[in-house]
C-alpha cells in the first residue's frame, strides 16, 4: 500500500479549492437561514390565524416539507420549473429556494409553537394598554419568541450545511464535487487519493457543524 | 385524533391535486405549443409559393418560438459577453479540473477556442452525463461540449453540430480477469456504467440480462471500478482505453462494441444561429488542423501518437 | 404529460420503491438496535463505552449521510475494507440513524423521574426488572414522537443512495431523465412514489403522537 493520498491536498491549489467548496456550502446555508427566519416569523403568525383555509394551507405546506426529500425538491425546482414555467433558475438560486422553502416551514412551525406558548394574559394586558395588533406582535410577542428561536435556528444552520452536500447533484461545485475533481485529476499519481480526500471532507464537515451545534446546545441550556 | 387524521388525509388529497393540476396544466401547454408548431410547418409546406402566406407563417413560428424559447441566440450570447459551456469536470483527459482549479482536456481546449473566436468569456458549467440533455433543454448552458456521442435518440432532443471525434463503446476489466466477450458475463457479475451514457443505453437494449451498476459521476464510477465493485467497466472506448493506459493492471478486453459513432458539440433544439456558427467554426479551424493540435496538447500523453488518426475528426468530416 | 410514458415507467419505479423500502427498513431496524443499546449504555454510565458513544454520536450527527456513504463506499476499500452497495446503504443508514436514535431514547429515559426506580428497587425489584418493566416502557412512549420523526428523516435520507449505485427512487428518476429526457413524467412519478412511501408513515406518526399525549395527560 502506498500513501493514503493526503499529500494530494498539498499539490497546487487543491486545499484552497476544497475550502472554497466548503464556503459555497456554508454561504448557501447562511443566506437560506437568514431568509427563512424572516419568512418563518410571518408564516408562524399566519399559522395561528383563525381562518381554517389558511391553517389548512399551511398544514399542507408543512406536510410536503416533512415528507419530500430535499433532493427531490432540488430536482423539481432546478429542472422542473424551467420545463413548466420556462423560467431559468441558476443552480445556486434553486438551492436557496429549496432551502428557504424548507427552513421557512420549520421556522414557521417553531414560531407558531412559541407564540402559542405565550400566556393569553400578555396579549390582554398589552391590548389594555392601548397597543394595536401589530404593536403587540412586534414589541411583546416577537422579542420573546426570537430568544427561543435563536438556538433552534443555529441548529437549522448545521442541518442545512449538511444538506448542501446534495447540491452537487444539480451541478454546484461544492466541497464534494471538488473532492471528486481532485481525485480524478490525480488518479494516476496517487490512486489512493479517494481515501485521503474523502476523509478530509468528512472532517471538514465535522469541523464546521460540530462547533455550531455545540453552541446551539449551550444557548438552549442557558436560555431555556 | 380524528381531526388530525382528517387534516392529513386532506393534505394528501390537496397536495396530490396541486401537483396533478400544475403538471396537467404544463402538459396541456406543452401539447398546445407542439401542435401549434406542427401546424406551422404544415402551413409552410402548403403555401411555400405564396410570399404573403409564408411571411405570416414565419411570424407565427417566431411567436411560438418566443414563448417557448429557452436558448440564447448567437447575438444574445455575444451581447452578454459570456457563453455558458457544459463540460465534464471529472473526466480526464477530456474534461477535468487540474490541480490549479483550471478546466482542462480535449473538450475544454476546443471550448477555449470557441470563446476566443466568439470574443466572449467562458463560464464553464460542470455537468454529469445524465444531465446533458436536460441542461440544453432548460437553457442552463448554451453548448454542451462534454464528450457527447451523437445518437438518433439524442438528436430528437437536441441539435448536434459537426463531429470532432470518433468513438465506439469499449469494456475494460482487471488484467487478471479480462472480460473479452459480454456473453461471458455471468448472472452474478456486475458491469459498471455511468448513468446517461451510450454504454448504458446500449447494454440495456442489447444485453438486458447483464446486471448494471450505475453511477452518476465519472469519478465515482472509476473509484468503484478500482475498488473492484464490478467485473468490468463499459463506457466510450476512448475513455476505457485511456483508463487502461493510465492505470496499471487493467486491460481493454473489448475495444470496440456497437456502432462506430462520433462525438459532437450540441446546442438546444432550434438554436439555428449558434449551430450554424459552430459548424462554420469547426470547418474553418479544420483548415489549420486544429483538432490534431488539440489531440497533441491534451491526449498525446495518454494515448501516444498511435490513436491520433483514429480518434480525431478534422473539419467535421467523419469517415 | 404522456400517460403511456408514465405507464411504461411504473414497473421501474415499483422496483425502486421495493429496494428503497427494503434497505430503509433494515437500516432503520439497525438504527433502532444501536439506539436502544447505546442509550442503555449511556443511561447506566458504562465507563469507556459512554465516551466512545459520545464521539460516535457527535461524528455522525455533524456530518452528512452522503459524505459518510462516500467514505464507507469509496474510501474504506482503499484500506482493504470492501462492502457491497446494499450493505453500505444499510450500514450508513444504521449508523447515522443510530446516532439520532440514541439521543432520542436517552432523553426519553432521562425524562423518567428517578424516584420511580428508587421506589421500585426498594420494593425488591432487580435493576434489570426496574429498567425493562418500569423505565423502558414509559421512556419508549415518551420517545415515540421523536422516533417517528427519525424514521421519516431516515426514509427521506435514502434519496442519497443513488450516489453509491443503489437504484432507489431518486436514482431511477435521474437515470430515466438522463436516458429519455421525459423530465416532467419522471419527476411526477418521483413525487407520487415518495408520497406513497412516506405519507402513511407520517399519518401513523401523528396517530402515535396523539396516543402518547393521551397516555401522558389523559387529554
Amino acid at each position: 500500500m502506498q500513501s493514503l493520498g493526503i499529500d494530494v491536498l498539498f499539490k497546487g491549489t487543491n486545499m484552497i479549492r476544497l475550502l472554497k467548496g466548503l464556503w459555497v456550502s456554508v454561504e448557501i446555508s447562511l443566506i437560506s437561514v437568514a431568509i427563512s427566519i424572516v419568512l418563518g416569523l410571518i408564516v408562524g403568525v399566519l399559522m395561528t390565524a383563525k381562518n381554517r383555509i389558511i391553517r389548512l394551507f399551511f398544514r399542507v405546506y408543512l406536510e410536503i416539507v416533512r415528507i419530500m426529500p430535499q433532493m427531490v425538491l432540488l430536482f423539481i425546482v432546478y429542472f422542473g420549473t424551467t420545463r413548466v414555467f420556462g423560467m431559468n433558475i441558476s443552480a445556486e438560486l434553486s438551492a436557496i429556494i429549496v432551502f428557504v422553502f424548507w427552513g421557512t416551514a420549520e421556522m414557521g412551525d417553531l414560531v407558531r409553537g412559541s407564540i402559542k406558548s405565550i400566556p393569553r394574559i400578555q396579549y390582554d394586558s398589552a391590548y389594555a394598554l392601548g397597543m394595536d395588533k401589530f404593536q403587540v406582535h412586534f414589541f411583546i410577542i416577537f422579542p420573546q419568541t426570537i430568544r427561543r428561536l435563536i438556538p433552534l435556528s443555529i441548529n437549522l444552520v448545521t442541518r442545512m450545511v449538511k444538506t448542501t452536500s446534495l447540491v452537487m447533484m444539480i451541478g454546484i461545485v461544492e466541497v464534494l464535487k471538488v473532492a471528486q475533481q481532485i481525485i480524478e485529476a490525480n488518479r494516476k499519481a496517487s490512486p489512493n487519493a479517494a481515501f485521503g480526500i474523502f476523509a478530509v471532507v468528512f472532517l471538514l464537515y465535522f469541523l464546521v457543524c460540530w462547533p455550531i451545534s455545540r453552541f446551539a446546545v449551550k444557548l438552549e441550556k442557558r436560555w431555556a | 385524533m380524528k381531526k388530525n387524521l382528517l387534516t392529513k388525509m386532506g393534505t394528501l388529497v390537496i397536495s396530490g391535486a396541486l401537483i396533478a393540476s400544475s403538471l396537467a396544466g404544463c402538459g396541456a401547454k406543452a401539447d398546445s405549443s407542439d401542435s401549434a408548431s406542427a401546424e406551422t410547418t404544415i402551413t409552410e409546406e402548403e403555401t411555400a409559393t405564396a410570399d404573403a402566406a409564408e411571411e405570416t407563417s414565419e411570424a407565427t413560428e417566431d411567436a411560438t418560438e418566443d414563448t417557448a424559447k429557452v436558448y440564447r441566440t448567437l447575438d444574445e450570447i455575444k451581447e452578454s459577453g459570456t457563453i455558458n459551456i457544459g463540460v465534464f469536470s471529472d473526466k480526464s483527459p477530456f474534461g477535468y479540473v487540474d490541480e490549479n482549479g483550471e478546466y482542462a482536456g480535449y473538450d475544454v481546449y476546443f471550448a477555449e477556442k470557441i470563446g476566443e473566436d466568439l470574443g466572449v468569456d467562458i463560464n464553464y458549467v460542470s455537468t454529469e452525463a445524465a444531465n446533458r440533455i436536460e441542461y440544453l433543454q432548460t437553457g442552463k448552458v448554451d453548448i454542451i461540449l462534454a464528450n457527447f456521442t451523437v445518437t438518433e435518440e439524442r438528436a430528437q432532443e437536441v441539435d448536434f453540430a459537426l463531429p470532432y471525434m470518433n468513438v465506439a463503446l469499449g469494456v475494460v476489466s482487471p488484467s487478471d480477469k479480462v472480460v473479452e466477450s459480454l456473453d461471458d458475463v455471468t448472472a452474478d457479475d456486475q458491469i459498471i456504467v455511468i448513468s446517461g451514457t451510450t454504454a448504458e443505453t446500449y447494454l440495456e437494449k442489447n444485453y438486458p440480462d447483464i446486471k448494471l451498476q450505475k453511477y452518476d459521476a465519472y469519478a465515482e464510477a472509476k473509484t468503484a471500478f478500482e475498488n473492484g465493485n464490478g467485473v468490468a467497466w463499459a463506457n466510450d472506448n476512448t475513455e476505457v482505453i485511456a483508463f487502461s493506459l493510465e492505470n496499471e493492471g487493467y486491460t481493454v478486453g473489448i475495444p470496440s462494441l456497437g456502432d462506430a459513432d462520433t462525438i459532437a458539440p450540441a446546442v438546444t433544439k432550434g438554436n439555428e444561429t449558434l449551430l450554424t456558427w459552430l459548424n462554420d467554426e469547426i470547418e474553418t479551424i479544420g483548415n489549420d488542423n486544429f483538432f490534431h493540435k488539440d489531440y497533441e496538447a491534451t491526449l498525446l500523453d495518454t494515448y501516444g501518437a498511435d490513436y491520433e488518426n483514429t480518434l480525431v475528426v478534422e473539419g467535421g468530416k467523419a469517415e | 404529460m404522456d400517460l403511456n410514458v408514465l405507464k411504461s415507467y411504473i414497473p421501474l419505479y415499483n422496483e425502486a420503491l421495493l429496494l428503497t423500502v427494503k434497505i430503509g427498513f433494515i437500516g432503520i431496524l439497525t438504527a433502532f438496535a444501536i439506539g436502544l443499546s447505546g442509550a442503555w449504555a449511556i443511561y447506566f454510565k458504562i465507563p469507556v463505552v459512554k465516551k466512545v458513544l459520545t464521539i460516535y454520536i457527535e461524528l455522525f450527527r455533524n456530518t452528512p449521510l452522503l459524505v459518510q456513504l462516500f467514505f464507507i463506499y469509496f474510501a474504506l476499500p482503499k484500506l482493504g475494507l470492501k462492502i457491497s452497495a446494499e450493505l453500505c446503504g444499510i450500514l450508513g443508514l444504521g449508523l447515522i440513524g443510530g446516532a439520532y436514535m440514541i439521543e432520542t431514547f436517552r432523553s426519553g429515559l432521562e425524562s423518567i423521574d428517578k424516584v420511580q426506580s428508587e421506589s421500585a428497587l426498594s420494593l425488591g425489584m432487580t435493576e434489570g426488572q426496574v429498567f425493562f418493566d418500569i423505565i423502558l416502557p414509559q421512556a419508549f412512549s415518551v420517545s415515540m414522537p421523536g422516533i417517528m420523526a427519525n424514521v421519516i428523516f431516515l426514509l427521506k435520507e435514502t434519496s442519497v443512495f443513488s450516489t453509491i449505485s443503489l437504484m432507489d427512487l431518486m436514482f431511477t428518476a435521474k437515470d430515466l431523465i438522463g436516458m429519455y429526457a421525459k423530465t416532467i413524467e419522471c419527476l411526477f412519478l418521483l413525487v407520487v412514489y415518495y408520497l406513497i412511501m412516506l405519507l402513511p408513515v407520517s399519518i401513523l406518526g401523528s396517530i402515535i403522537e396523539r396516543r402518547v399525549r393521551y397516555a401522558e395527560f389523559g387529554d
